[in-house]
């Protein structure tokens, strides 16, 4: 097993998540593409404390504030939609465009 | 005593200067209750002051030299431009008769005048062109005479466009201000371009260096420079003496009011002769010019005399005799006479105000201008008819008064030269005769006309000036023989003068006063007699070919103007707010949208620091 293997995955997760964050029209999977990125991050955190700083795993202590903070923000993003959907009782991401020109 | 005049003849030209100030307070706008008469009054008074101070001037500077003086004007880098005035009997005399003319024009207009409220308007403007006038004649520049031009250029304008609510009033000072407006800048071009040649426009210098070896060498090598320069010195006088092709004006400006024609055929055209006169040395320095100057004079001499036979209007048949009067004065200085010139313009200035002011009694009330409608009046008018008489007398050559004195000079003088011209002068001579004794004969001899079945003579303010007139007119030989510029009498020539005038007497009066005629007399050639009437289609001809230019290449560089200099500006413009307007739309709303658009930047410099990187 290589550092490169764990990166290239994680950079193919990060794609994912960018793919399903631009296209998704449902607000709930554009916060689930949200989380793929995050995991990508994470394991790119692991990757790197694994095979460059196996003594001190920084990485892995950013990991677990990644998570932390990742859980706090679906939490918040989770209350944003539902809070748009009490409004307007939808949650397609293409019904929200009325901040334009 | 006497020598406090001369050296104060400076003063004159400033005395109307005051009449034509004070005399603006009677505007109606101004002095609202007492009516405008006082600023007549002042005026005459100031001209007879002006003329008392010349005349004293006169009898002080005896037989002695010019008398010059220098005023300074403006000194920059490089350039001295003070004002020389020269005292000499000639500008004195010049003086004298401007202003002996205009103060009886003024009396005139006291009457003709008597039922308009513009007299402020009126004899400010008619003062203004004493100052004008006279400074003209005492100021020894050729750069201060322009300016006077242009002044007098701007009074013009002003005075035929007295009567403004008149539509022919504007159209005919409209033209009037143009053609002399141009003929002024085509002299300006010449006033300049004779600056690096001769370093001076005094007159007297430029007389002087026009005679010097070195400038005839200098014009002999550059023939062209001098043809150039002599053309657009011409065409000052040109245009102010109503010469072809610049002579619709005095047509047109005899929609003025009749006083000021009277100054204006008299006087004021001799202004541009007199600038004329004094540039002769100049002029002579290029045979081509001078040429030019005799075709000018000869084509409008002829022309106009043969013009005026065909007007019906009173005033026409005296305004177009005055160009041609000035061509023969063009053709004296184009054959190198410009004594002879002055000696035509004095007998002509003092005699040819005579027939306007008669012509003006008649008009004042028997309202009509066409002679077709007049008739009858001899009987009647025998003052007007005497006084008319003695006007054409004294302008076309008859022996023993002042014009006779002036052609005779010129025949003269033509005869050593070219017998061509000599011919010239007779057929103009006698053509003027005709064209004048025509009108003549159609107003005051036959059956009464309607128009002029009542016709009492006048009262006083048109009859004195009228009849002192014809006595000045009368004693012009007179005046002549005490200051010595009679010119010897010639018996053939005279002989042929007299006979061409008779015959021309006699061929109007045979014409006009037969009743075996038909009247209106028709020719055979109906279209050369149209063609004649209407001034040689002289309108038709500006408008097609100056006119029409002019207001084409007006036109496309407004088009120009308006849409490719104005349009490529606004281009600018719309392309920007269409711009705005478009790129709005990439604030699309969508947050999905937003944040590609965030990726695809990042990714651009990304990729683009990896190239540098690779690179």
């Amino acid at each position: 097993m290589q550092l490169n293997y764990f990166l290239l995955l994680a950079a193919a997760l990060f794609c994912i998540g960018i793919y399903g964050l631009v296209t998704s029209r449902n607000a709930v999977r554009v916060l689930m593409s949200v989380e793929l990125l995050l995991n990508a991050v994470n394991l790119n955190f692991l990757a790197f404390a694994n095979y460059l700083d196996p003594a001190d795993i920084k990485g892995q202590v950013f990991a677990v504030f990644v998570i932390t903070v990742a859980a706090a923000e679906a939490a918040v993003g989770l209350a944003i939609v539902l809070a748009i959907y009490r409004n307007r009782d939808t949650i397609d991401m293409e019904r929200f465009n009325l901040l334009k020109w | 005593m006497l020598s406090w005049f001369l050296e104060s003849v400076w003063l004159i030209p400033l005395y109307p200067l005051v009449g034509t100030v004070v005399a603006a307070l009677w505007f109606p706008g101004i002095i609202r209750r007492t009516g405008p008469r006082p600023a007549g009054y002042i005026n005459a008074l100031m001209t007879l002051v002006a003329l008392g101070h010349t005349l004293l001037a006169f009898v002080a500077l005896g037989g002695r030299e010019p008398l010059g003086y220098s005023l300074p004007w403006l000194q920059v880098a490089g350039l001295d431009l003070s004002l020389p005035l020269l005292v000499s009997p000639v500008s004195l005399a010049a003086m004298a008769v401007i202003f002996g003319v205009n103060f009886l024009a003024q009396v005139y207009a006291f009457g003709y005048l008597e039922m308009d409220w513009g007299w402020a308007r009126f004899f400010s403007l008619l003062a203004f062109f004493e100052v004008g006038m006279s400074a003209l004649v005492l100021c020894d520049s050729l750069f201060f005479s322009y300016m006077i031009l242009e002044v007098l250029t701007l009074g013009t304008y002003l005075l035929v466009g007295f009567w403004l609510n008149q539509p022919l009033v504007v159209t005919g000072a409209r033209d009037a201000f143009l053609t002399k407006r141009v003929g002024d800048l085509l002299l300006l071009m010449g006033v300049l371009s004779l600056w690096p040649l001769s370093h001076t426009w005094n007159f007297t210098e430029l007389a002087q260096w026009a005679t010097q070896r070195d400038t005839l060498a200098y014009a002999e090598a550059h023939p062209q420079v001098f043809f150039l320069l002599g053309l657009a010195l011409l065409a000052g006088p040109l245009g102010k003496c109503a010469q072809f092709p610049f002579h619709l004006w005095l047509d047109e400006a005899m929609e003025g009011p009749l006083p000021a024609t009277i100054l204006r055929n008299a006087v004021v055209v001799l202004t541009g002769s007199w600038v004329l006169v004094k540039l002769t040395p100049i002029l002579a320095l290029s045979p081509g010019v001078m040429g030019v100057t005799v075709g000018v004079g000869v084509a409008t001499a002829l022309g106009a005399a043969l013009i005026a036979i065909a007007q019906i209007c009173v005033k026409r048949t005296l305004s177009y005799p005055v160009s041609a009067y000035l061509g023969l004065v063009f053709v004296a200085v184009g054959t190198g006479h410009p004594q002879t010139a002055l000696l035509m313009m004095l007998t002509y200035a003092v005699a040819m105000g005579l027939p306007v002011m008669a012509a003006g009694n008649v008009l004042w009330n028997s309202i009509t201008q066409d002679v077709r409608l007049l008739g009858g009046l001899a009987a009647r008018r025998p003052v007007t008819l005497l006084c008319w008489s003695v006007g054409i007398a004294g302008v076309v050559a008859v022996p023993p008064l002042g014009g006779f004195w002036s052609w005779l000079q010129l025949v003269t003088d033509l005869a050593e030269q070219s017998p061509g011209l000599v011919a010239v002068v007779l057929l103009v001579n006698g053509l003027l005769t005709f064209g004048l004794v025509r009108v003549v004969c159609l107003i005051f001899g036959n059956r009464p006309q309607p128009m002029s079945e009542r016709s009492p003579e006048l009262h006083w303010p048109f009859i004195l000036p009228m009849t002192v007139l014809a006595g000045m007119v009368l004693h012009v030989p007179h005046l002549l023989a005490v200051t010595g510029l009679l010119p010897a009498w010639q018996r053939d020539w005279g002989l042929l003068l007299t006979l061409s005038t008779l015959s021309g007497a006699s061929l109007a009066a045979l014409v006009y006063l037969s009743p075996g005629i038909p009247k209106p007399v028709r020719l055979p050639v109906a279209s050369l007699q149209d063609l004649l009437a209407y001034d040689l289609y002289t309108p038709k001809i500006y408008r097609l070919t100056v006119v029409g230019l002019v207001d084409l290449v007006s036109r496309i560089s407004d088009v120009l103007d308006r849409y490719l200099v104005d349009g490529l500006v606004n281009l600018v413009g719309v392309v920007t707010v269409f711009g705005g307007e478009t790129l709005k739309y990439s604030t699309s709303g969508k947050f999905q949208w937003y944040l590609f658009t965030i990726l695809v930047g990042m990714a651009l410099v990304v990729g683009l620091a990896v190239m540098t990187f690779l690179n």
